[in-house]
């Protein structure tokens, strides 16, 4: 029994952080009677903890809700929640790819802000309809007529519908259904062509397999069909699909317009990408939904366990989350200065700190990351080209004909009073100015060419602190560039410590070495002997610094022979000592690894 | 008591501590199972006032306070007890510390030296030293203290530069620092005082000379302590603020250095981490802490040690906060050898080899780093381990993890 296109709404949600995005998804399951008021845990649909900690959402959800609209009839509303970051731009892409519509949620109070202005445009760029939503109205300090005048003006967005809500209480959420309903368009395709069903979600469950969560852009998907992914070429049979509410409910079939689960039974994660799409096996489609890409990663980081024989977990931990998480790669690594350990590669750096923290946090690992690094392509003399993950994979200088470095298409949105601030800073990190376009009165898009190098070293921290947190990053590959890079080396008493080297272009070795040492001296404790910290490139030392030997550590009076707070005292020097690092005789703080991050301060 | 005395901070410590304790029962090893305790520790917990940087077991109370008679009561019902069960029978050294002693005033200090000379033997080979605040310690008291068996007198001084004194939040003056001294000296021989280096402020030309007054003075006994700042203390709320400057570690360890060799020219040897005598004049007392002879501490938030065959254990007000097996205690002995001058010796090592079979490659370890040196048949510190003494313990600590 498939539901007639005319009755079906898929649409998302988009929000900049905190403006409520997750209370009204809340508001709508209960409101629909989907989830029972009783069993409503706050925010449903980010369903990992660290999600719910951080107020991101990094896997894709969708959900099924059927409401009776005003008019009699009931609709299916398809609400598909996306992750929220740039690093994760081409999984939103995909998401929206799967809607009609929009509805993006302005807190009524901070109106509009950076992240409201990205998630617009990709969703005016994606043709979606857009429908404003001014939420927290149940604030005293709400200010509805003005943020409405911002979504005019900024976003040209018409706000004069725009619904005005509140999460908190429930208010408006009826209204914004009907909206829903009235404004988004419903899902057109043809039903009786080939079936084309586009994969915005992939998940790998230990007993199912991989389940992939789809859009049925034209033709109809029945159970048992026997399915090809047209990318991968991969060929399955469906064992089982239906619909989220959000328990998945099975069904017969799947059909134009609508948005369901289908459990493939394939054991491999990687033959199923987010962005594929699925056509049956005996009756294919000719062409695939357009915007598919290979998601590579980034950047690269190598991670080490700070207990060395946390090795054999940190490598079942990470086979565990690529399951979910196929973007991420990694291959074995040897630091000398750190063991045994894992290259592995990231969508970008949020990326990389969720998965570090589910790694800490759910599997109890104790890790050190080392600064993270992009994918540079050596050229060789002999003619070959290595892709070099790691500085420490880096040839001799002789064998080097010449590096190309990854550049970006960085697009970045700010209101007009930061122009400077933008300019000053992407073009101290190498940034080439391309272009500039008011948006309107209040929003301008400067594009960039930017090596990825530069914008993996603190540039988005950087970029939010000098505009006050208004601009908002968005990036893409273009392409690789050839560039001076060098290898810039840091010995601790006189020796390399190969997991503090890294790539650098030889104009700023100099200045990135000098303030790293610095920095270092002031990370390193002092020890019993001197420790001279030397950055330098192809053995030429481009800085130095000493931390001085210690000259006196000792306790205070040890008082009516309270010898126990003398060994609790001693105790915790024991903890200090175990949280770093021995490198040789030199004892490593963690922040060490990561210094070279914040070189700018 | 418990009550009545602040007992700093170590109420959550002390319940993780006892889990630890295992087979130990809470209130301690059996008086037949444990050896007997060789010294005794008074604890007296209050002060006229609070000093700085002090974070002991003790109180500002008024002189007035009915406390002072509560507690002496306590005190002498305690030692009557300790001597019935028998706990007294073996004491060679007896201190009277705090706080201040002296401000109990003589009345009571008389009940309690009292009660100690009926309930042990307090002959003039029993150390029994009373710490004093110079500005507590009168004429009279010094003459009843000595007739009553006192035979030993550390004076709190500090220093004698009266800024110096001042930014400790110190009560005295340096002249009453002096008379102090000079009042002792009229009945006893073996007068300590206690300096402190590296306080905000402090030089160490005005250190040298607080130490080379003290030399002159005539005292027979100097213990050197750097200044730390406690958390909790009226000192860390200061630095916490920005209003008292950090000292250097490189200018306190340049007074440390400059009290050893002011000393050592004058005389005085340095027989422990923290403290310097004349020949003779060493603090047994203080020496029996390092030395692994079970005390006995009375009054609030004293420490007693005892030990068995099996084990050491310390109790604070009757509680067990720490529990130490063989392997445990045999590190703790080197780490507490390591505090006086006469180090560890190789018999010492020889029978920790069976416990911590590490222990000989520590040794080396820090011979190398510079810390401990070689010296006829035992490990002693050198200037470098008295001055980084922490990697020194720490590492001996830690041969028994």
């Amino acid at each position: 029994m498939n539901t007639d296109p005319k009755h079906i709404r898929n649409f998302s949600i988009i929000a900049h952080i905190d403006h409520g995005k997750s209370t009204i998804s809340d508001r709508i399951l209960e409101l629909t009677g989907t989830i029972a008021h009783r069993d409503m845990q706050s925010q449903v649909l980010d369903s990992m903890d660290i999600e719910r900690e951080r107020g991101i959402t990094i896997k894709s959800q969708a959900v099924r809700v059927d409401y009776r609209a005003d008019d009699g009839d009931v609709y299916h509303l398809n609400l598909i929640d996306t992750p929220g970051h740039v690093d994760f731009t081409y999984e939103v892409s995909r998401s929206l790819a799967a809607c009609e519509g929009a509805v993006l949620v302005v807190d009524a109070t901070q109106g509009v802000e950076a992240q409201t202005v990205a998630n617009a445009m990709m969703a005016m760029n994606a043709n979606l309809e857009v429908i404003p939503v001014i939420n927290k109205i149940d604030l005293p300090s709400a200010e509805p007529e003005r943020v409405k005048a911002e979504i005019e003006d900024g976003l040209a967005i018409p706000a004069d519908d725009a619904v005005l809500t509140s999460g908190k209480t429930g208010v408006g959420v009826h209204d914004l259904l009907e909206s829903v309903v009235y404004n988004i368009p419903a899902p057109t395709g043809d039903a009786s062509a080939p079936l084309r069903a586009l994969i915005f979600d992939s998940v790998f469950d230990s007993y199912r397999g991989v389940v992939v969560l789809v859009r049925i852009v034209e033709g109809t998907l029945p159970s048992r069909a026997r399915i090809r992914m047209m990318a991968t070429g991969c060929q399955a049979t469906v064992e089982e699909l239906g619909v989220r509410r959000p328990k998945e409910v099975p069904t017969d079939s799947l059909s134009v317009g609508e948005v369901g689960y289908v459990v493939t039974g394939l054991k491999d994660p990687c033959e199923v990408k987010v962005g594929d799409t699925i056509t049956l096996a005996d009756n294919p489609a000719e062409q695939p939904v357009p915007g598919y890409r290979e998601v590579k990663p980034m950047v690269f980081t190598g991670l080490f366990p700070i207990e060395t024989d946390q090795y054999p977990e940190l490598r079942d931990a990470l086979e565990k989350l690529q399951l979910n998480d196929p973007a991420l790669l990694y291959d074995p690594e040897t630091s000398h200065a750190l063991g045994f350990g894992f290259r592995v590669g990231f969508l970008g750096l949020l990326h990389m700190e969720v998965v570090k923290e589910r790694l800490e946090r759910e599997f109890g690992l104790d890790l050190l990351a080392t600064a993270p690094s992009v994918e540079y392509h050596v050229y060789t003399t002999n003619g070959e080209m290595i892709s070099l993950h790691s500085p420490q994979d880096l040839p001799d200088p002789g064998e080097i004909d010449h590096v190309e470095e990854p550049f970006l298409v960085a697009k970045i949105l700010v209101p007009p009073d930061y122009i400077g601030p933008v300019m000053e800073l992407t073009v101290e990190r190498r940034g080439e100015f391309v272009t500039m376009n008011y948006l309107s009165a209040s929003t301008v898009e400067m594009i960039w060419n930017m090596p990825l190098s530069e914008l993996i070293m603190d540039y988005f921290d950087r970029l939010k602190s000098n505009t006050k947190g208004y601009a908002s990053l968005d990036y893409e590959f273009d392409e690789y560039r050839p560039s001076k890079m060098v290898k810039l080396d840091i010995l601790l008493a006189g020796k390399p410590v190969d997991a503090l080297s890294f790539i650098v272009h030889s104009d700023k070795a100099y200045e990135r070495g000098r303030s790293l040492v610095l920095k270092l001296k002031d990370i390193i404790p002092r020890q019993l002997f001197e420790v001279p910290i030397q950055a330098a490139v192809g053995g030429r030392v481009l800085a130095r610094e000493t931390v001085r030997a210690k000259r006196k550590d000792v306790l205070a009076k040890c008082y009516g022979g309270d010898i126990s707070r003398k060994r609790k005292l001693l105790e915790k020097q024991k903890q200090g000592k175990k949280r770093m690092k021995n490198i040789g005789n030199v004892e490593v703080p963690q922040d060490a690894f990561m210094a070279i991050l914040k070189v700018d301060e | 008591m418990n009550d009545a005395v602040d007992i700093s901070g170590a109420s959550t410590d002390t319940l993780s501590m006892v889990d630890s304790a295992n087979s130990v029962p809470s209130e301690g090893l059996s008086a037949s199972e444990r050896a007997p305790y060789g010294a005794l520790y008074i604890h007296v917990p209050f002060c006229h006032k609070r000093c700085s940087y002090c974070d002991f077991a003790t109180e500002a109370v008024p002189s007035t306070s009915s406390r002072l008679d509560t507690y002496t009561d306590l005190i002498v019902r305690s030692i009557h007890h300790a001597s019935q069960s028998g706990d007294l029978s073996h004491i060679q050294t007896v201190y009277l510390g705090g706080g201040t002693p002296t401000y109990l005033g003589l009345r009571r200090l008389t009940s309690i030296l009292y009660m100690l000379s009926l309930s042990m033997r307090l002959e003039p080979d029993v150390e029994c030293s009373m710490e004093a605040n110079p500005d507590s310690l009168t004429e009279p008291m010094v003459k009843d203290l000595w007739a009553l068996g006192v035979n030993r007198i550390s004076i709190g001084v500090q220093s004698f530069d009266d800024e110096v004194l001042q930014t400790l939040g110190r009560v005295h003056t340096a002249q009453q620092a002096s008379d102090a001294i000079a009042c002792a000296h009229t009945r006893f021989k073996n007068v300590s005082v206690d300096l402190m280096c590296g306080i905000p402020g402090q030089t160490t030309e005005s250190f040298r000379s607080s130490v080379r007054r003290a030399i002159a003075l005539g005292v027979t006994h100097v213990s050197v302590y750097p200044l730390t700042i406690e958390e909790g203390t009226p000192f860390d709320r200061m630095q916490q603020r920005g209003e008292l400057a950090a000292v250097s570690d490189d200018l306190q360890a340049e007074q440390m250095v400059c009290a050893c060799q002011e000393l050592e020219s004058a005389g005085f040897h340095r027989y422990e981490v923290a403290s310097y005598a004349r020949d003779g004049y060493e603090c047994r007392h203080n020496c029996a802490y390092w030395t692994g002879i079970p005390y006995l501490g009375l009054g609030p938030s004293a420490v007693s040690m005892q030990q068995s065959d099996r084990r050491r254990v310390r109790l604070k007000d009757g509680v067990v906060v720490d529990s130490l097996d063989n392997r445990e205690r045999c590190a703790e002995d080197l780490m507490l050898g390591m505090r006086m001058s006469g180090g560890v010796t190789d018999t010492m090592v020889g029978r920790a080899q069976i416990l911590l079979p590490d222990v000989t490659h520590a040794l080396a370890d820090l011979q190398s780093q510079g810390l401990i040196t070689h010296n006829g048949s035992c490990w002693c510190p050198t200037d470098r381990g008295w001055l980084c003494g922490n990697e020194l313990y720490g590492a001996l600590y830690n041969l028994a993890p």
